[in-house]
């Protein structure tokens, strides 16, 4: 069985009347005036397309200038869960670092929906091709939706690969992110270890139709049935966002009080600081994948003694870089490039709390960077 | 000028002109690309790849907002539509994978039927609950919303049901119009307006709903039998989001419990900006049509121009109460002339 990696060295493996009244025109000129001064108020906030290159250089110093830029559109599953927006910070990185290597300028589109929605990622997919990218890097909130986008996008001339969440049965070129079905057996095999290999413990699995969450869900199982001590309460799903996480665990904290341990699929309860409060280290021990800053207090305090970090920083660094590899040099890359999790504990929360610093993480506590 | 006069007064000049507004502005400012299969330098916004695909995104939404706008004339609301669509998808979905035909034209039919059926029977219960029970449609509609995205979770255990490619052929038939090219939806977005229109103009049936949600108790002394009025407004709105659920599932090829979640709200937006009014008594199909279509063209607007995408929520809700106290205030006004007319 692979093993997470103990050492959180941060490389990846492959880097009213009947009468129907008028409608009165001018209130639809309100409309436009609304758009358009939104619009305005928007396009200040440009989105930040990757500057091929940061410096003040005039632009025909700018690598490439008059080269056909390279956008790469990138729809991860939420613009509010902070792993995606390390992702894009990865990813833009990669895109400058690489412009300046090749000379041709490199875009990446942020096209993330707000909130989780298949449809609404498979209608970006159409968008992006619409509007000539030349590659996408997609993180998918529901596979069986998206397939069939996908495919019509290479139909069209456009490379996609996944991250984080695959949908395998569509034509992208690759896949990079966790095996998951492992990453939910090494959630599993941790957690035994922390309860001594016996006891009732609840899974927490976010949103019920990721795919790549039914498949920790599922290695979480498959793992806990190998081990006769082990007791599953019940997989409780829930709204990914930190509070709701956080109240459902308490909800069935509450509803099974023997409860020993937590196998968790997704970080978002350990975003919020309510659990030091409503759980009690000494009786209960959760094990978690992710390990973003605000989730580290729990290793420190021993309520998540073990986290299996997902390089979300990597996704998009990575992701670029295989499009690139792909489309610009194009090199053969590998069906499924795999991230091996890091295991974060209390004997690498410094160098990890490091690394998080290094990949633009302006939240990480102090007092853990100056940890060994 | 005498052709055009009519026109320009026309209940969806306005929204119209809106629209091309933003249309010709979205073509001048969104820039060009060269295609990767044809070579050709494209204008990011005006060409047919993006035109079909925004009327497509549009489309789920406007099917549904039709039914809404009918049930909002009549003086309720239905909040519960999102939830329908997911009902009837995941219906559709276990139906087809456990007794239905594998492929074909039958799949085809029959998923259309189960969606429809179900849409029908939820919006029937809907108004059945709001009739008999005699609670305020929000607070109904409002548990339904639950009830019946609770019944689609359950039912489906939180999977995601693939579809016969029958199925999705259909709704991305091309008609001869070339590969990536899907017009379907639009085409059913614009069957159901001009249909909704004919209903709610031409009919007695429509004229009713005016009636009741202009003056509940005029309608009553006048004879109408509003409890059957109130419940086939909510049939329709079901019947509607069945079509939707139908053609949206159909088109993406899988259906969820997770479906069209937050869509009511998308759906009632559309109905308002068209012109709706939530008391009751004013609507037009084709406005709502409309409505959608704007919603979904600033959201596109905001990716063709590069725009934050983050200002997205912001953008729309300026828009919708902007669009709605504009409304009101023209509204005020015309009735302000109006009496001093009289005088």
């Amino acid at each position: 069985m692979r093993r997470p990696r103990s050492v959180p060295t941060v490389r990846a493996k492959t880097p009213k009347t009947p009468k129907a009244p008028k409608a009165p025109m001018t209130a639809r000129f309100g409309i436009v005036a609304a758009a358009l001064a939104g619009l305005l108020t928007a396009g200040c906030q440009k989105s930040t397309p990757t500057a091929p290159a940061p410096s003040a250089a005039s632009p025909s110093d700018a690598p490439g200038a008059g080269a056909k830029p390279i956008r790469i559109a990138m729809i991860a599953k939420s613009s509010t869960n902070p792993v995606f927006l390390s992702a894009r910070r990865g990813a833009e990185t990669a895109a400058r670092d690489l412009s300046n290597k090749i000379g041709i300028p490199i875009e990446v589109m942020w096209l993330t929906p707000p909130q989780e929605d298949g449809q609404i990622q498979a209608q970006r997919i159409a968008q992006a091709v619409n509007e000539g990218a030349s590659a996408i890097l997609i993180s998918c909130s529901d596979a069986g939706k998206i397939t069939g986008s996908i495919d019509d996008a290479v139909a069209r001339g456009v490379a996609v690969m996944t991250f984080d969440s695959d949908a395998p049965k569509s034509k992208r070129f690759s896949y990079y992110g966790v095996d998951d079905h492992q990453l939910g057996q090494d959630v599993m095999a941790e957690l035994a270890k922390q309860i001594g290999g016996r006891g009732r413990v609840a899974i927490l699995a976010g949103n019920q139709n990721a795919t790549n969450l039914r498949h920790r869900v599922d290695g979480i199982k498959a793992e806990a049935a190998k081990s006769r001590g082990i007791q599953i309460v019940g997989t409780f799903y829930h709204n990914e966002t930190p509070q709701d996480a956080a109240a459902e665990v308490i909800r069935v904290n509450n509803a099974y009080p023997d409860i020993k341990g937590w196998a968790m699929a997704g970080g978002w309860a350990l975003f919020t600081k309510t659990l030091f409060s409503d759980l009690d280290p000494k009786k209960i021990k959760i094990v978690s994948v992710d390990a973003l800053p605000p989730e580290l207090p729990y290793v420190e305090k021993g309520l998540a003694p073990v986290l299996l970090a997902q390089s979300s920083y990597l996704w998009g660094n990575v992701g670029v870089t295989k499009i690139i590899d792909k489309i610009y040099y194009k090199k053969e890359v590998p069906e499924i490039v795999s991230m091996d999790p890091v295991r974060v504990t209390i004997d690498t929360l410094g160098s990890w709390a490091r690394q998080l610093r290094l990949w633009g993480f302006p939240d990480v506590p102090e007092e853990y960077l100056k940890l060994k | 000028m005498s052709v055009l006069r009519p026109l320009l007064r026309s209940q969806q000049a306005g929204l119209v002109l809106i629209i091309l507004t933003l249309v010709i502005a979205l073509s001048l400012l969104a820039g060009s690309h060269v295609d990767a299969t044809t070579g050709h330098t494209v204008n990011n916004f005006l060409n047919s790849y993006t035109l079909i695909q925004t009327a497509t995104d549009a489309s789920f939404i406007a099917i549904m907002a039709v039914g809404a706008t009918v049930v909002i004339i009549s003086g309720g609301i239905d909040l519960s539509v999102g939830s329908v669509y997911a009902l009837a998808g995941v219906g559709m979905g276990l139906f087809l994978r456990t007794a239905g035909p594998a492929g074909g034209a039958g799949a085809v039919w029959l998923a259309f039927v189960v969606c429809v059926a179900i849409g029908g029977a939820a919006g029937a219960l809907n108004g059945a609950m709001v009739v008999g029970l005699r609670v305020h449609p929000f607070i109904i509609t409002l548990g339904s919303m639950w009830i019946l995205r609770g019944i689609a979770f359950v039912s489906s255990k939180a999977e995601s049901i693939l579809l016969p490619e029958s199925l999705t052929h259909f709704a991305k038939a091309p008609l001869g119009l070339g590969a990536a090219l899907y017009p379907i939806p639009m085409l059913a977005m614009l069957v159901v307006a001009a249909l909704g229109a004919v209903y709610l103009q031409r009919t007695v049936m429509g004229r009713h709903v005016f009636a009741v949600g202009g003056n509940p108790e005029a309608s009553r002394f006048s004879g109408l039998r509003l409890g059957r009025i109130q419940i086939g407004v909510y049939v329709l709105s079901g019947l509607t989001a069945g079509l939707a659920a139908f053609l949206g599932a159909s088109f993406y090829g899988s259906v969820s419990c997770g479906d069209a979640t937050g869509y009511e709200l998308y759906v009632i937006a559309s109905a308002v900006v068209g012109g709706a009014r939530l008391s009751g008594g004013r609507g037009s199909a084709i406005n709502a049509m409309l409505g959608a279509v704007l919603i979904v063209l600033i959201r596109q607007s905001i990716r063709t121009l590069h725009a934050d995408q983050n200002y997205e929520w912001i953008i729309i809700g300026c828009a919708i109460v902007v669009a709605v106290v504009l409304d009101q205030a023209s509204a005020r006004f015309a009735a302000r002339r109006l009496a001093e007319g009289a005088h």
